[in-house]
């Protein structure tokens, strides 16, 4: 797979601020890949996003240094309209990203900055709204839907523009069981569809790390893991220190693993189904004795 | 008394079905006769509505015009209950205007002093400002009429319709939904308080007023925070300043090209176009809706023996 992102030594530091954001990033991200990006709060998670799509240095001041690489090119010398063709984000206060009065509009928004014919749009505005299941919402006020109704049309606003590389920003923070679900079935759809790049930064991990390929640990301005999901959920204490909390599956695996019920070698689950599959034998020996 | 039983519901939820659907600034009928008509059409009789009595100076055809107003929103379906918030605006403007031509009517050898409840006040000024509020009257239920009849889309299609650049029309747009986020934010920040006891009916007017001048900091806070993020959300979605698209060419206008100009939208343009016209060219060239053809003026200096 090629690297369509890179980051060489990236440092930031927002105007008015003491701290670097972001310090000395070097990063590869591979073309349809799903990349999960955690960390606690004011870590950098937000900033690192923002670096990719342009947002820094383009809409922020700031102090730059080293360089951010998209499909080769810096994506400081990209203006607004040719980011939007290679990279989407998804801001986690579906609100903010609202910029017209209904729906339909605000999907047909990007698609007309673009360029698209009047009939590109149209089959393009049907085929996002359908994915994330708001057809019937087209003609509604975007201030008059659901928190999670919300978020749904702002994925669709992206996905519409179908750029190959999608982002989202803590894209459930906002929003009840039910919708994150949602987000999370949009999101495996899309994985499926394994037409674009994927970037996820989220709290919720106990949804994220069956999607991911690989995940990335940002702590205080800094890359401090960037592994494949497995090998980066191996340690689960170390996640907590960081004020990462693994899936409860995976940890008790761990446990498990640790305390000699399972092999050293044993592959943790991600997923409720996977540890259901590695506990269950455990419980049958059990009744067999 | 009616006996529960396993399969009574204990809650019974209200079934009534929606009528109106709430917009940024207001509320529309789900359904109304107006929407068959072209957006653009809309607009221009929210023009000839809302621009026409600044040529008419006489406050009988103003007070006809409101009639017609009133008329046209209950054609269109709009509940006219909703009309109350309207009140403390038409009788603030009622109050202001009339107390500053009694207390400010302004020097003139030729105006007439009258007496009434022992207060002197002059007849032309008097009658000038009367028939002043009609006029202002008049083109607020023009506004009322094209806001409770229009979603804000249709008003953005209309003005593009009518080759305004999409800039300009997309400026106005956020600027819509800046006041609506403005006003929604007010409400909030009015029910925290009030669900953290604070009652305003039991406030003096003046703390009243202090408390509002106080909202006005968190308001601003957020709505500087909301540009920085709309901001954000247009370099994100590939907008530029000028409009210009990553082809190079024609913008699409996806939402424009939903709606189509039937026949009986050119039938009513050219209907209101002409009336416009009339009255504009009646007005500045003739002076046919100037004040001293006012019935009621000419009856009132008859009776007070006023000469014109």
């Amino acid at each position: 797979m090629d690297t369509i992102i890179e980051f060489q030594n990236l440092e930031w530091k927002y105007e008015n601020t003491k701290e670097f954001a972001l310090k000395g990033i070097n990063l590869k991200i591979q073309e349809h890949s799903f990349v999960g990006v955690v960390g606690a709060n004011e870590q950098g998670k937000t900033s690192l996003l923002s670096a990719i799509c342009g947002l820094i240095p383009h809409s922020f001041n700031g102090i730059y240094r080293g360089q951010v690489l998209l499909f080769g090119k810096p994506v400081r010398e990209m203006d607004s309209l040719e980011l939007a063709t290679k990279v989407g984000l998804v801001f986690s206060d579906p609100e903010a990203q609202f910029t017209a009065m209904t729906v339909e509009e605000e999907l047909a928004f990007g698609l007309e900055n673009i360029g698209y014919s009047l009939s590109e749009i149209k089959e393009r505005l049907e085929w996002a709204a359908q994915i994330t299941m708001i057809e019937d919402l087209l003609d509604k006020s975007p201030y008059d839907i659901s928190g999670g109704q919300k978020q749904r049309v702002a994925i669709a606003c992206v996905l519409a523009m179908n750029p190959p590389i999608i982002m989202m920003d803590e894209p459930t923070s906002m929003i009840d069981p039910l919708g994150k679900r949602l987000i999370f079935d949009i999101l495996r759809k899309l994985k499926e569809g394994k037409k674009h790049t994927l970037i996820v930064a989220e709290h919720n991990i106990e949804q994220l790390a069956p999607l991911a390929d690989e995940m990335i640990l940002m702590s205080d301005g800094q890359i401090v893991r960037h592994e494949p999901t497995l090998e980066f959920l191996t340690n689960p204490l170390y996640l907590r220190e960081q004020g990462i909390l693994p899936p409860e599956c995976t940890e008790y695996a761990q446990w498990l693993k640790n305390e000699g019920y399972l092999s050293p070698d044993t592959r943790l689950p991600l997923e409720l189904e996977q540890a259901a599959a590695l506990v269950m034998p455990l419980f049958e020996k059990k009744v067999v004795k | 008394m009616t006996e529960i039983t396993a399969s009574t519901p204990l809650t019974t939820l209200p079934t009534r079905k929606a009528t109106a659907r709430k917009t940024l600034l207001g509320q529309v009928p789900l359904d109304s006769p107006f929407y068959a008509f072209h957006p653009v059409t809309r607009l221009i009789l929210f023009v000839f509505l809302g621009v026409i009595p600044l040529f008419i100076f006489i406050p009988e055809i103003n007070f006809i015009l409101l009639l017609v107003n009133l008329i046209l929103l209950r054609w269109g379906k709009v509940d006219l209950r909703r009309l109350r918030i309207y009140m403390p605006i038409i009788f603030t403007v009622a109050i202001f205007m009339f107390t500053v031509v009694i207390l400010a009517p302004g020097k003139d050898p030729s105006y007439t002093p009258l007496t009434v409840l022992g207060i002197t006040i002059y007849y032309q000024p008097f009658f000038f400002t009367f028939a002043s509020y009609w006029r202002l009257i008049a083109m607020l239920f023009g506004t009322i009429l094209y806001f409770s009849t229009n979603h804000e889309r249709d008003m953005l299609v209309g003005l593009r319709t009518l080759r305004m650049p999409f800039v300009v029309s997309y400026v106005i747009s956020l600027s819509i939904r800046a006041a609506g986020m403005f006003m929604e934010d007010f409400r909030i920040i009015r029910e925290a308080e009030q669900a953290r006891g604070l009652d305003t009916k039991a406030m003096r007017f003046s703390d009243q007023a202090k408390l509002y001048v106080m909202y006005l900091v968190p308001l601003f806070s957020i709505a500087l925070r909301r540009a920085d993020e709309i901001s954000n959300a247009l370099f994100a979605r590939g907008y530029t300043l000028t409009g210009r698209v990553g082809t190079g060419g024609k913008r699409s206008d996806y939402i424009r090209s939903r709606y189509v100009m039937r026949g009986r939208d050119w039938v009513a343009i050219f209907i209101l176009v002409t009336i416009f016209a009339a009255v504009a060219i009646a007005q500045i060239f003739f002076g046919v809706f100037a004040l001293t053809h006012s019935p009621l003026n000419i009856y009132l200096r008859t009776i007070l023996n006023i000469p014109n």
